[in-house]
This record gives C-alpha cells, sequence and structure tokens, in this order.
C-alpha cells in the first residue's frame, strides 16, 4: 500500500489522543494516589517505557545478526532502532521524573542514585547515548562492528532494567508479570492498552522512515564514493 | 539540548525544598499523660495530617527507660513501635505522608507503653486527616508536554534530514 507507515502514523496518533482523552477527561484524579492527577502520565509514561525495551532489543538483535553474517540491513536496523530507543527513553525517563516528584517527592538526584529501577533504566539509556555517538563517525565495517558490540550489550541491560524493580531496592511498581497486575482496574487497562498501542504504531510508522532515511544515506554516501 | 538542559535545572532545583519541621515549637498540641507507675509522658504532636507531608510526634519520657516500648497505632491499622532509648529523654517517630489516602475526622492513635512485665499504660490521641488540593498540576502538564514535544522534536528532525537527502 502506498500510504502504509502514514496511515499507520495517523492511527497511532488517534490512539494516543484517545488515551489523552480518557485519562485526563474520561476518568477523575485517581484514588489512593498523594498525586491524583500526576497519575495520568501513567496511560504513556509505561507505554513509552515499554517501546525504549522494544526498542533496544531491536538494537541487540541487529546487533547479534550483524557479528554473525555483517548484514547491511541488520546494521542499519540496530542503528534506526537505537536512535528511537533513546527518543522513547527520554520520554519515559522524563515523563516518570515528574511523576516520582510528585508522587513521591525528595530529591531527584539521589532517588537516581539510591533507586535500583532508575539507576539501571538511566544507565541503559546512557549506554545507547554512547553508541549513538560513536555511530556519528564515518561508517567503516570496524566501525559498525565495535558498535554491534557495543549495541550487544543491551542483553544485560535491557533484563537488568526491567527486572530491577522484582529483584533489587526500589520504590518502583510492578505492573506487568506479577500478582500486582491483577489489581489494576480494567478501566486502567483500557487506557494503558490504547496508549501502548497508540505508541507502538508510532514507533512503527518512524523506525520505517528512519530506515528509508538510512537507506538513502547510505546510497548518497555509495554514489559519492564511486564518482570520486 | 537547551530543553533539556533547561528541564534538569527546574526539576533539580524544585527538588531541594523541604518544609517540614520537627521542633516542638512547630507542634500545635500538647497531650501530657501518667503511666501506671506515677510518671509522666508529654506528647507534642500538630492535629492535622496533611496527606503527602510526613507527621512527627515528639515524645518526653521518664529516664533510665531499658528495653521498654513504645507502640502507636492508628485505629485504621497503620502502626510504629519504638524502643526507648535509656540515655535521652525526648524522642521522636514519624508517619509518611502516604499513610492516608482519604480525609478522616477524629482518627485515634492509640499510644501503648510495654514494659517487661507488660503493659504499663495505654493513652488515645485523636487527629483529624486532611487532604489539601492537589497540587500536582504542573507535574502533570510537564511531563505530558515531555511525550508531545519529544515526538514532535524528533518528527521535525527526520523530516529535515529526509528534504536535504532527498534534495541531494
Amino acid at each position: 500500500m502506498k500510504y502504509e507507515k502514514e496511515i499507520l502514523g495517523l492511527l497511532g496518533f488517534s490512539l494516543v489522543l484517545g488515551t489523552l482523552y480518557f485519562a485526563l477527561i474520561g476518568t477523575g484524579p485517581a484514588k489512593f494516589f498523594t498525586a491524583p492527577n500526576a497519575q495520568k502520565l501513567f496511560y504513556l509514561h509505561v507505554p513509552s517505557g515499554l517501546i525504549t525495551y522494544l526498542a533496544f532489543l531491536m538494537v541487540v538483535g541487529g546487533s547479534a545478526v550483524f557479528l554473525y553474517n555483517s548484514s547491511e540491513y541488520a546494521d542499519k536496523l540496530a542503528v534506526s532502532s537505537a536512535e528511537l530507543g533513546i527518543v522513547f527513553g527520554f520520554m519515559s525517563l522524563a515523563s516518570g521524573t515528574f511523576w516520582m516528584k510528585a508522587e513521591w517527592g525528595g530529591d531527584i538526584v539521589s532517588r537516581f542514585l539510591t533507586d535500583m529501577r532508575l539507576a539501571t533504566t538511566l544507565a541503559m539509556w546512557l549506554l545507547y547515548i554512547a553508541y549513538f555517538v560513536y555511530r556519528r563517525q564515518p561508517d567503516t565495517f570496524q566501525v559498525k562492528k565495535n558498535a554491534a558490540i557495543l549495541g550487544l550489550s543491551g542483553m544485560l541491560m535491557v533484563p537488568l532494567s526491567y527486572l530491577s524493580s522484582r529483584f533489587l531496592r526500589s520504590h518502583h511498581p510492578v505492573i506487568i508479570g506479577t500478582e500486582d497486575q491483577g489489581s489494576l482496574d480494567p478501566s486502567l487497562r483500557v487506557g494503558l492498552y490504547m496508549g501502548l498501542l497508540g505508541f507502538l504504531l508510532i514507533f512503527i510508522f518512524l523506525f520505517k522512515v528512519r530506515m528509508q532515511i538510512e537507506e538513502m544515506e547510505r546510497d548518497s554516501l555509495k554514489s559519492k564514493m564511486e564518482k570520486a | 539540548m537547551r530543553f533539556v538542559v533547561l528541564l534538569v535545572t527546574i526539576l533539580l532545583l524544585t527538588g531541594s525544598v523541604s518544609a517540614e519541621c520537627r521542633e516542638k515549637a512547630c507542634m500545635n498540641n500538647e497531650s501530657k499523660f501518667q503511666e501506671d507507675g506515677g510518671k509522666w509522658h508529654t506528647f507534642y504532636f500538630n492535629d492535622v495530617f496533611n496527606i503527602g507531608t510526613n507527621w512527627f510526634i515528639i515524645f518526653d519520657y521518664p529516664s533510665g527507660k531499658t528495653n521498654d516500648t513504645i507502640t502507636f497505632e492508628f485505629s485504621s491499622g497503620s502502626k510504629k513501635v519504638h524502643t526507648y532509648d535509656p540515655s535521652k529523654e525526648t524522642d521522636s517517630i514519624s508517619f509518611s505522608g502516604s499513610t492516608f489516602s482519604e480525609e478522616r475526622f477524629n482518627l485515634e492513635l492509640y499510644i501503648n507503653i510495654t514494659g517487661t512485665e507488660g503493659s504499663d499504660g495505654e493513652f488515645i490521641l485523636s487527629i483529624d486527616i486532611n487532604k489539601p488540593p492537589a497540587e500536582d498540576m504542573f507535574y502533570l502538564w510537564g511531563g505530558m508536554t515531555i511525550f508531545w514535544a519529544s515526538i514532535g522534536a524528533y518528527v521535525l528532525y527526520i523530516s529535515i534530514k529526509f528534504t536535504q537527502l532527498r534534495d541531494k
């Protein structure tokens, strides 16, 4: 289909708008929270965090395939996913910081240093910032190989961040895959899943565009080198 | 980048504000009770517990108490047990601001002093639980802005890049 990715993007955008309507207008201030209004960030904070994990896992997959068979497609996939992971990771970390400040209070820096979910997620994000910065230099085979090794370290960082609130010292609530999920009100799930689907579609749209740009950049570089 | 620096600065500056006071002078209520042995205990506390702010209770007690404990238990179930320090005559405990989530009036706080031979005395204080109006709208809109600003900035970035490459 000609406008496939544009339709996906629009659908995702509409779903996120629907999530906002649900969160800000459709439901009243949350009960049992110190900050009942800031709790509304939940509907987009959790999806952006999950999309960040997905993006970084794609970097791990792409890096592993590149190291195995030097596939150009896998390398493009890793670069594009890393960039999107950084964007969604920023959204998750920054919105979480606002929510944390309202709900838990206290000093932000010490929270990031002492709460293991926050510390490991920030470390994971900084790791891929390093990956992104490293990829700013000319794309030689050695650069791609070194970047793939760096990208593979997400194999450790992603599960560590995801599981940190279960097994390490953390105030961060566990939403998915524990008994807590059973206590999540079904009406909250509607908003959460709508936000998740919306962000997933936006991610797919941006990923497709980013892959196209990566392809064009490489073609442009190739033709420049051929002319030279 | 400037936006990120500005945001981090705002968050760091707002992070160091603390208005909690743990001094007797800050407490608007004082209650004296006599335990079974005739010794006096004085409790200093605010009779309004504001949700979201830690609530302190300071207490004076006779010196020389060893291995004795004092238990503070709200009728709603939240409980704190404190062991007396024999070298002190004043101590305090606190309940987290998230102990309650709804307004309550005349909530009873049971105080029980337990010595080596059982209970030495029981006192009851009464406080109100107040839910202040939410002041978290700034954080809600701040957080929401992050999503739209991030996606918007990234779409702008890739569209500029896309146009430049297409023109080449």
